[in-house]
């Protein structure tokens, strides 16, 4: 499978990506889908970690899923132990960090665990889109 | 309802084994000063108040004294035949009270009076503006942990705000237009209720009167509080209420409490488990429970929380404050608090206050 590439048809709409947003606030989920769409991503949303792990397991996700973005402070399966997750079990996937709080030690930690990105809301839109565009690069180059 | 079944209870007032017996002291007046100076007094472990002496069968002291279990008195021999006294303090300032103790106490037996009388009333105000302050500080030490709920809460809606904000540069649909525009509203009205909540918590206690406060109202707010400090996502909440049951004091000092608590108890429980919070009326007083399903306190560690500076936390995370002003604060309100708590399944805190008939303030019904 890996000769996939992304800019494939997703219920006949073209598409730069699929992306997943995972937070527990649905108001966070709302813009960031907003935003995304707007820049011709398909996104796919989870509340939790524990709904995330779920969501990338189902049906195709586990092969067409192109970016992750998680938040940290969440009920159930937190941010830290998906990321610890998804990194153990889909290496492939970049992983964006969205989050409300600004903490150098976490980010720090994050970031050498292979995270691609730190973000602290609020993001602008431009910021958040040109993230996920570096985070495509880098899942293109994965699967080279 | 109980969680687990306590082994061990424990109370801050019971003597210490192995150190020597208290001094033995009788409180002659039991207005203000008198009053003021057994609560100060009763909270030292080496004294014994052991009887307090008002004509007046209303004198506040001399409530406050039954509330303690310290024995009332309206004669001066009655009271130093019952209880030999080391040492009588008298604080009624009354001239003719001075001549006829010399009369009545049997030598050996100290007394303190007049001018000294006054120098210790003196110390003893100094000594509650001081608890005031020390209460204010912790509080303010413990808003620090308050950094990344603030920052979670703020910068949450923040980013809705600024995503429809984009969003609307280039909306063309007139009715997303206006539905955005709400939802900006409600945003920055959740806001501002964050800074609303903290710096009503942070102010300034000492200033308020002693009402009737709301006991379930206030937990519910203390709550809303604790969240910024602990992570509650993962912990149950459940909630067995007495309805309209009150308490008398300061609802600031009250809310600092309930505050403490609930913080105390979820990081007990290391963000899962059950934390209960019960109110009741038993036998006509007003119980409140805090009960987790954490850690627990060890046997030998019970007895030493209450103290001063005292704290398990790692250097930097406690100020070993938080309980002792709790009970300086539920001393105040003239009620009492005890902790019962198993290793490994959790610890209850429970506060007893004295009946009160009314109505809270600014509750409707």
């Amino acid at each position: 499978m890996s000769e996939f590439k992304s800019g494939f048809f997703v219920g006949g709409e073209s598409c730069n990506g699929r992306v997943l947003v995972v937070d527990d606030e649905p108001d966070i989920r709302k813009v960031v889908r907003m935003t995304l769409q707007k820049g011709g991503y398909d996104v796919l949303e989870a509340e939790n970690g524990e709904k995330a792990i779920e969501v990338i397991n189902s049906g195709e996700n586990r092969l067409l899923l192109d970016v992750i973005i998680c938040d940290i402070r969440m009920p159930k399966v937190n941010g830290i132990e998906a990321i610890a997750y998804f990194r153990q079990n889909y290496p492939r996937v970049p992983l964006i960090v969205l989050t409300g709080f600004p903490d150098t030690d976490m980010a720090t930690s994050l970031l050498r665990q292979g995270v691609v990105d730190y973000l602290v809301k609020p993001v602008e839109g431009e910021k958040l889109k040109a993230s996920v565009a570096r985070a495509m690069e880098q899942r293109e180059l994965a699967h080279l | 309802m109980a969680i687990f079944s306590p082994t061990i209870s424990h109370r801050r007032t019971e003597p210490q084994a192995a150190t020597p017996p208290p001094m033995r002291v009788a409180i002659i007046g039991a207005g203000r000063g008198g009053t003021a100076l057994l609560d100060v007094l009763h909270q030292i472990g080496t004294i014994e108040v052991v009887g307090v002496i008002d004509k007046n069968p209303t004198a506040p002291g001399l409530r406050r004294a039954q509330e303690l279990n310290v024995a009332v008195y309206d004669q001066v021999p009655d009271l130093i035949k019952d209880q030999h006294p080391s040492l009588v303090m008298d604080v009624t300032g009354d001239p003719a009270m001075e001549s006829s103790l010399q009369e009545q106490v049997p030598p050996g037996t100290g007394i303190v009076n007049g001018q000294t009388s006054r120098l210790l009333w003196l110390l003893v105000q100094h000594e509650t503006t001081l608890q005031t302050e020390l209460l204010h500080a912790e509080k303010l030490a413990g808003i620090g942990s308050f950094a990344a709920g603030i920052a979670h809460d703020i910068n949450n809606p923040l980013q809705l705000i600024l995503g429809l904000a984009e969003n609307l540069t280039d909306e063309t649909d007139l009715e997303a237009v206006h539905a955005q525009a709400e939802d900006i509203i409600d945003a920055v009205k959740r806001t501002t209720a964050i800074c609303r909540d903290l710096t009503s918590y942070s102010r300034r206690t000492s200033l308020r009167p002693d009402g009737l406060i709301s006991v379930n109202g206030k937990l519910d707010e203390a709550l809303k509080i604790a969240r910024y400090a602990v992570a509650l996502q993962d912990i149950e909440i459940r909630k067995d209420y007495q309805p309209d049951v009150v308490a008398k004091g300061n609802p600031d000092q009250l809310l600092h409490v309930f505050v403490n608590l609930i913080t105390n108890a979820v990081q007990a429980m290391e963000h899962q488990g059950i934390l209960t919070l019960e109110t009741a009326t038993v036998d006509g007083g007003t119980q409140v429970r805090v009960s987790d399903t954490g850690s627990g306190i060890a046997p030998e560690l019970l007895n030493r929380i209450f103290d001063p500076f005292f704290t398990t936390k790692p250097p930097g995370k406690g100020t070993g404050l938080g309980l002792y002003n709790i009970k300086n604060v539920i001393h105040h309100m003239h009620g009492s608090i005890s902790v019962e708590s198993q290793v490994g399944r959790g610890s209850t805190f429970t506060l007893t206050f004295p009946g009160e008939t009314g109505q809270a303030e600014g509750e409707a019904s």
